[in-house]
């Protein structure tokens, strides 16, 4: 079957977005549009589920690739971008405005997860990056710090990714990923580890890696909550796509030994995440520093550079995005209630039981606790470590796990404490029901993860596979 | 019958989906059929086992990581499962004198029903671990939720150990898989593999996993959360959280010894410890005024000797512990039973004002001593089985040495009478009032009562199928 009509659907799908965004500067109509985009996200992750489900591996127009990883997260990309579309929709105060850029970044994500050329990763991110500090922007001037700092740190995270493309660019001016991953990289030039440190960096930026996560706490706080759903649950997942298309396919396809690196990275980044967490008292703070840490969670996988840790990492990227945005949207709506802070969060569970256990089945995911999605993803991670002789990563990593049950345990006994009867606090339908897909998402893969470790285990296969 | 661990350990997710949807009122009586239920079927599946107790099962759940649900049935689990239906059929009924948050605490019940039955049967470490969790974060919401007012710091501590313990546990785990020839979870497959394991790792694995039981247990220096976490509960979760989650570490360790040989150069280190822990706890007991911090540290007294029988690694010694664990979940759960009633009766925990207990409720009173006679080993007793083979266990395994612990329970015996005497049974402040048991209290005297006599006088309904 020639899958190569499915691949350029796919393509053309995601070129509406863009377009549609320039129309909907002449096109007022809320609905409309909203309804639109959630139509072709559904109809782009229902194509790439039904490619990953055939196998389908296919190159075209040169810059793009379909194979197994790449179709398993646009899927993944289109699922979460619909949870956040409508959130936006609920919350938003201009849905127009935010759906034009919207429209940006989705197709700059989408970029990135298909591309098959340095070039495509540069500028799928850029396209991601740039259009979310105007829709921060777009939310008031209370927002313009935010979206300042967001502009700096991508702009710089931006200027090292370029350099360490040019880096690459004299051992193969196509600058296709298969290509460099064949041909060329042989041999222990300086250069190239020049340029693997510096995608590292610009990697680690985007996906607010320690030390180079200055600007998300900040970031996460200022922003208004469906965009810090967006950013903590894909944004962020795109840079560690983009890293692992780099790293796995292309250095490590090479004979390169990145793992110190990470291994260094995935312990400060998890250490730092969690201990500042400890101290937070605006729950949205608190998610912020605990998404660092769960970002040093998915490089212990990375660090083990084996099959089975990237295994492990796609899994847990699948996990944390679900975790993170049913946990976001049940955030963002208290946040809209005026209720921000761990003690304002107390007897949630009288106002509105529904939203308070799905947020302690959130957090106690992110704890690891079974059998829900967090933690089959932490036992493969930590499991990943073990095997590739990284026991102190593992034992440093569930060392963590310790540190963040006081904090997660502080918001949870903080909505579960005051019984008082009090005025019960709805929840909008679209909203809860994206909280409720979310929830059951977690239970029933923590359950019965064999699906979704098999995609993942076939995800990682075909990315090592190099071409 | 193929699948009938698998039923007994799934059906009660039935009756939770019931208790969470009926009336609060209903809660108990369904957490308490749940149970039942579960002694209905584990009777069963011992009969139709055809006299060995041993039934395995294995199914088929993640194949991407070859994890089976592989389910095993033995002597000990059946010891195990036996004592945690019946703590939890007498805690849904009788233990909840305040009324308070009925159907949360029977949904409770029935999740830590779940996760006893899950852990005590499973015949993978996965599995083992997956169970240990659930068993951990239902206690926590036990603790958290219902209980004094102190009880919240309590259940953070709490929280946090275990988790702590759980982590261990975990990465010990996945230790172990990576040590074993072919990588297996398999506890069957990994005990009869053992002996390729690497020394390292082998000592790494017994070092991570001995240290997350001794935290589950209580056992000193790791039982710090323990006493308050047991004082502060309520009555329903002092009993659940003494008498079935600090065993799902003791069954831990008896696991361990079976599996790795290192288990054999580190018995008389784990043994020294639980003597330690006996007698630490034994001299402590004499500083509390509080019943439930004094029935805590005997609690910690007891899961010393059954770690030192479970170190003598002789069958006998081995068995005896399992049977300890019986023995000190029933009794622990009778005993916090008791205080808890007289507790609600008195308003009061402290011992000195208890005096007179006697003439103002007089079944508690006197279950409270009969519980305080098991404690201490008293013939015709579960205690005093259990603490008989244990140290001739021990006798065995480090001679004169090994009977030495025996004196801890000379002391616990020694203030368990004189407070008895000077406060419950005194008589000195008669009371005029008079309070009655209810009618469920009485069933959940009479149950616990009736199963410490009934495994004191006839032990070899359970020891029989064991080769001792």
């Amino acid at each position: 079957m020639d899958y190569a009509i499915a691949g350029y659907v796919m393509i053309a799908l995601m070129a509406l977005f863009p377009a549609g965004a320039i129309a909907s500067l002449f096109v007022k109509r809320k609905k409309a549009w909203f309804s639109a985009s959630a139509l072709i996200l559904a109809a782009i992750a229902a194509v790439s589920l039904t490619l990953f489900a055939l196998h389908a591996s296919l190159t075209l127009l040169q810059v793009f690739r379909f194979y197994p990883f790449s179709e398993l997260v646009v899927a993944l990309f289109a699922s979460m971008l619909l949870a956040v579309d409508v959130l936006a929709y609920e919350y938003s105060s201009d849905f127009i405005t935010f759906s034009a850029f919207f429209g940006f970044s989705i197709a700059g994500m989408l970029l990135v997860a298909m591309s098959n050329s340095l070039i495509t990763i540069f500028i799928g991110l850029e396209l991601m990056g740039v259009p979310t500090i105007f829709m921060i922007l777009t939310h008031g001037r209370t927002h313009t710090e935010a979206a300042i700092k967001l502009f700096v740190l991508s702009a710089l995270a931006i200027a090292v990714l370029a350099f360490a493309i040019a880096l690459i660019m004299p051992y193969d001016p196509s600058l296709s990923i298969t290509g460099l991953s064949t041909s060329s990289l042989v041999g222990g030039s300086s250069v190239i580890l020049l340029s693997m440190v510096l995608f590292a960096v610009a990697f680690s930026t985007e996906a607010a890696v320690f030390p180079f996560n200055m600007w998300v706490p900040d970031v996460y706080e200022g922003a208004p909550g469906h965009i810090t759903a967006m950013l903590a649950g894909i944004n962020k997942k795109v840079a560690f796509v983009a890293m692992i298309e780099v790293f796995f396919a292309m250095f490590l396809y090479s004979g390169y030994n990145f793992q110190p690196i990470f291994a260094l990275l995935a312990i400060a980044t998890m250490f730092f995440g969690n201990l500042v967490a400890l101290v937070q008292q605006n729950v949205k703070r608190m998610m912020a520093y605990s998404s660092i840490s769960q970002t040093g969670y998915i490089l212990v996988g990375i660090a083990a550079s084996t099959e089975f840790g990237l295994t492990a990492s796609i899994f847990y990227i699948v996990a944390h995005s679900i975790m993170i945005i049913g946990a976001f949207s049940v955030i963002v709506w208290l946040a809209g209630k005026n209720l921000r802070t761990v003690n304002e969060y107390s007897g949630l569970w009288s106002k509105n039981p529904i939203a308070a256990f799905a947020l302690t089945i959130f957090m106690l995911s992110m704890i690891g606790v079974p059998p829900l999605i967090g933690f089959i993803g932490k036992f493969l991670l930590f499991s990943s470590a073990v095997s590739a002789n990284l026991l102190y990563l593992a034992f440093l990593g569930i060392i963590n796990s310790v540190i963040s049950v006081y904090y997660y345990g502080r918001v949870m006994l903080s909505m579960y404490s005051d019984r008082r009867p009090t005025r019960r606090i709805r929840m909008a339908g679209a909203v809860a029901a994206v909280v409720i897909i979310l929830l059951v998402a977690t239970i029933a893969i923590g359950i019965f993860p064999g699906p979704l470790m098999h995609a993942s285990a076939l995800a990682a296969n075909s990315v090592m596979l190099g071409s | 019958m193929q699948g009938i661990l698998l039923l007994m350990t799934l059906f009660p997710l039935a009756f939770l989906a019931a208790a969470m949807l009926s009336g609060s009122r209903r809660g108990p009586a369904i957490a308490a059929l749940s149970n039942a239920v579960s002694i209905a079927i584990l009777a069963y599946a011992a009969l139709s086992s055809g006299g060995t107790l041993s039934i395995s099962e294995s199914f088929s759940y993640i194949t991407t990581i070859p994890i089976s649900f592989s389910l095993r049935l033995n002597p000990a689990s059946f010891m195990l499962l036996i004592m945690s239906y019946i703590v939890l059929l007498a805690a849904s009924v009788a233990g909840n004198h305040e009324k308070e948050s009925q159907k949360l605490a029977a949904s409770l019940i029935i999740l830590l029903q779940v996760a006893a039955t899950g852990l005590f049967l499973s015949g993978n470490l996965f599995l083992y671990f997956i169970f240990w969790d659930i068993g951990v974060i239902t206690s926590f919401f036990f603790l958290y939720s219902m209980g004094s007012p102190l009880r919240r710091p309590a259940a953070m501590k709490f929280l946090i150990y275990e988790m702590f313990a759980s982590v261990l546990l975990l990465l010990g785990i996945i230790t172990l898989y990576f040590g074993t020839p072919v990588h297996s979870f398999n506890i069957a497959y990994i005990t009869a593999n053992a002996a390729l394991i690497g020394t390292t790792s082998q000592l790494l694995v017994f070092a991570f996993l001995i240290t997350a039981f001794l935290i589950n247990m209580g056992i000193f220096p790791l039982h710090f959360w323990l006493p308050d976490a047991y004082t502060e509960a309520s009555t329903q979760g002092s009993m659940v959280l003494s008498a079935v989650l600090s065993k799902f570490g003791a069954f831990g360790v008896f696991i361990l010894f079976a599996m790795l040989p290192i288990g054999a150069e580190a018995a008389k280190y784990t043994a020294a410890l639980g003597a330690i822990s006996a007698f630490y706890a034994a001299f402590l007991m004499f500083n509390h005024k509080d019943i439930k911090r004094m029935i805590s540290y005997s609690s910690i007294l007891e899961m010393g000797i059954i770690l030192i029988g479970l170190s003598t690694l002789n069958v006998i010694g081995t068995y005896g512990a399992v049977y300890a664990m019986l023995a000190h979940g029933l009794t622990i759960a009778l005993m916090f039973l008791a205080a808890g009633s007289l507790t609600h009766v008195f308003g009061t925990r402290d011992i000195r004002t208890l005096a007179g207990a006697v003439s103002r409720a007089k079944s508690t009173a006197y279950s409270f001593v009969f519980a305080a006679f098991s404690a201490t080993g008293l013939p015709l007793t579960t205690g005093f089985i259990a603490d008989l083979l244990i140290f001739i266990g021990a006798y065995a395994a480090f001679g004169f040495s090994g009977i030495v612990p025996l004196l801890s329970i000379v002391m616990l015996g020694a203030y368990m009478y004189f407070i008895i005497e000077k406060s419950i049974l005194s008589t000195r402040k008669e009371s005029e009032v008079i309070t009655h048991a209810s009618a469920s209290q009485a069933f959940g005297y009479a149950l616990l009562i009736g199963s410490i006599l009934l495994f004191g006088i006839l032990p070899f309904t359970l020891l029989g199928f064991v080769k001792i």
